[in-house]
């Protein structure tokens, strides 16, 4: 019974699956493919066309921008965008500062650090979202 | 290993300029969090940016997202194993379908951003 035991619990560890990995490179991933979709033509139109006057763009106008702000799948796209960015660039922020040399970033406090500070965007951006401009379905 | 080891080589150098990307992408949106808070401010006291600083922030953050885009979709073929109907779809399938995905999305998200202006 001893001996099976043993041998399960040798032919298990190795199987362990590496659940926060996962949970933090699914983050990473998402995040990177969203932002590699979505992210340019957000910067193109409202950071270059837009102040430029080439185009009229959604957020140059207090009662467009407030009005799109309010639908709440707006919201939703806006949070997903913004939170699964933040962890994608935390993640890659934190091996960006190990390849630099500092292999402190790989411990425990970094990645409190790096990957809290991603949660703490994704709280901010729960908190404008809500207070900024109420839900509206019309 | 000596920290400026990425300056020994141009493959290297792309290697962390693409890692860097992160930082001018993540100050854009930080800027976008910014906007969205600003519709807060009630219509008289909202003022969109447009200063010429504004303009050249997001133009360096445009080509830093673009960079990031492009390498990322190109990788997709290496990335993504996709199997249909028990068949391994090629690379360059994938990749073209990658950047088609970039296109029809970039449309999208532009028609509603200029659509809903006034």
């Amino acid at each position: 019974m001893s001996a099976m035991s043993t041998m399960s619990t040798e032919t298990k560890t190795p199987h362990k699956p590496a659940l926060a990995h996962l949970f933090w490179w699914f983050l990473f991933a998402n995040g990177g493919g969203l932002t590699a979709l979505v992210l340019p033509v957000h910067i193109l139109v409202q950071g270059i066309l837009g102040p430029l006057k080439i185009v009229p763009v959604v957020d140059r106008h207090y009662d467009t921008w407030v009005q799109v702000l309010g639908n709440p799948l707006v919201k939703l796209y806006l949070l997903v965008l913004i939170s699964l960015a933040f962890f994608h660039f935390a993640h890659r922020l934190r091996y960006f500062v190990v390849d630099l040399g500092f292999h402190q970033a790989k411990g425990t406090p970094a990645q409190v650090i790096f990957y809290g500070g991603a949660v703490v965007v994704t709280l901010v951006t729960v908190w404008i979202l809500l207070t900024t401009v109420p839900i509206s379905l019309g | 290993m000596p920290s400026t080891w990425w300056t020994r080589k141009r493959h290297y150098v792309l290697y962390m300029l693409r890692e860097f990307t992160a930082v001018p992408m993540a100050a854009w949106l930080l800027w976008f969090l910014v906007e969205i808070k600003r519709a807060g401010d009630g219509p008289a006291r909202y003022n969109p940016h447009e200063s010429t600083a504004f303009v050249i922030f997001s133009v360096v953050c445009f080509a830093f997202a673009t960079y990031h885009s492009y390498t990322f979709l190109n990788l997709a073929g290496v990335i993504m194993r996709v199997k249909l109907m028990g068949r391994t779809v090629p690379p360059r399938v994938v990749v073209l379908t990658m950047f088609s995905l970039w296109a029809v999305a970039s449309i999208v998200i532009a028609a509603v951003l200029i659509g809903f202006a006034r």
